[in-house]
């Protein structure tokens, strides 16, 4: 975590954050829904569980969270 | 405008004519091959993007052909459109240490900004980014690049490793945490790169469809006049919202492959 904010050293807390990390968390959000929502899916298929598919999303969506969690308070 | 919408302003529906609005559609996007090259259909938006190249190689060409210190003319254009690309979009994500990539960087704006703004050109009339193609023929260019700067600079295994293990999570919640990490990292970013800017031109296109081709269906001398001058007075107006959202959406894919570049050679970690 050095280029981001500001160029060549460590993030100037006074700058705003670069638009790209806005980008990064909503592709965490779009991915971890889609990757947990697709194992969720399969598990549901293979069990017939269909609540397998949703609880599947929801763990995408807390570790979504979690990383932009993790992210935003090491920098 | 497509071939669609030329046969449905050509054949003069009107409100209260007996024929109802020509809604435009997904079918709009779609043309007749103007020609045929060894079995490839060459389509308009095909020469739109052939065209969007040859403008920026002619215009940068001309422009730096004979650099002058004191610039003029279409240098001084070019240099300010170099500088704004340089100070506005790459240095604010890489810093001095990204000036090689400016290049690249340079030509991914032009290249889709004036794409973009072919929506807006009069006779011409559609973005060549409104087609899923170039996007994602761009965004595949773009993934490329970052990931292969990013293998030069840690290795491969580095590169892999920063990819999928999240920055200040604790151990034990990897597991968990390190698929969603490489997921996002390598398909969402690239998909989501692509359909930005694809789906942004599309909806603004389609929308200037819209209310044009209500200007023209509307337009009769009843209480439609009035209907047609509205839609008319909109149609202005979300072209002006159209210039700013032609430059916006250039800026956006710039600003990001920026950022990729610059989270692929991040050191620290």
């Amino acid at each position: 975590m050095s280029a981001r904010g500001a160029p060549g050293g460590g993030r100037d807390p006074s700058q705003p954050r670069s638009p790209g990390e806005g980008w990064t968390f909503l592709s965490y959000m779009i991915g971890g829904m889609a990757l947990y929502g697709f194992l969720g899916w399969l598990a549901a298929r293979w069990t017939g569980w269909p609540v397998l598919f949703p609880v599947g999303m929801l763990v995408g969506l807390g570790s979504a969270i979690a990383l932009i969690i993790f992210r935003v308070t090491r920098s | 405008m497509s071939d669609v919408s030329v046969m449905t302003t050509a054949s003069g529906c009107h409100l209260f004519s007996g024929c109802g609005y020509p809604a435009p559609s997904i079918a709009d996007f779609y043309f007749k091959p103007i020609f045929t090259v060894g079995g490839i259909a060459i389509t308009k938006p095909v020469v739109l993007a052939v065209l969007a190249g040859a403008i920026i190689l002619i215009f940068f060409y001309v422009a730096f052909r004979k650099p002058k210190l004191v610039p003029r003319g279409t240098q001084n254009l070019g240099e300010l459109g170099v500088l704004f690309v340089r100070d506005q979009i790459m240095r604010q994500q890489l810093g001095k240490k990204g000036d090689k990539y400016l290049p690249f960087i340079v030509a991914i704006f032009f290249f889709v900004w004036i794409m973009n703004v072919f929506s807006l050109i009069p006779l011409i009339q559609f973005p060549a980014t409104s087609k899923i193609a170039f996007p994602a023929g761009l965004a595949l260019v773009v993934w490329v690049t970052y990931i292969t700067i990013g293998m030069r600079a840690k290795g491969p295994i580095g590169y892999f490793k920063q990819m999928a293990v999240p920055e200040g999570a604790p151990w034990w919640i990897l597991p968990l945490l390190s698929p969603v990490e490489l997921f996002s990292n390598i398909l969402v970013r690239p998909f989501t790169l692509a359909i930005r800017l694809f789906a942004n031109m599309l909806s603004g296109h389609l929308l200037l469809l819209v209310f044009g081709l209500a200007s023209w269906y509307l337009l009769s001398l009843s209480i439609g006049l009035l209907f047609a001058a509205t839609s008319f007075l909109l149609t202005i107006i979300l072209t002006g919202l159209e210039v700013l959202i032609t430059a916006l959406q250039a800026f956006i894919f710039a600003t990001l492959t920026s950022f990729y570049i610059a989270d692929a050679t991040e050191t620290s970690h």
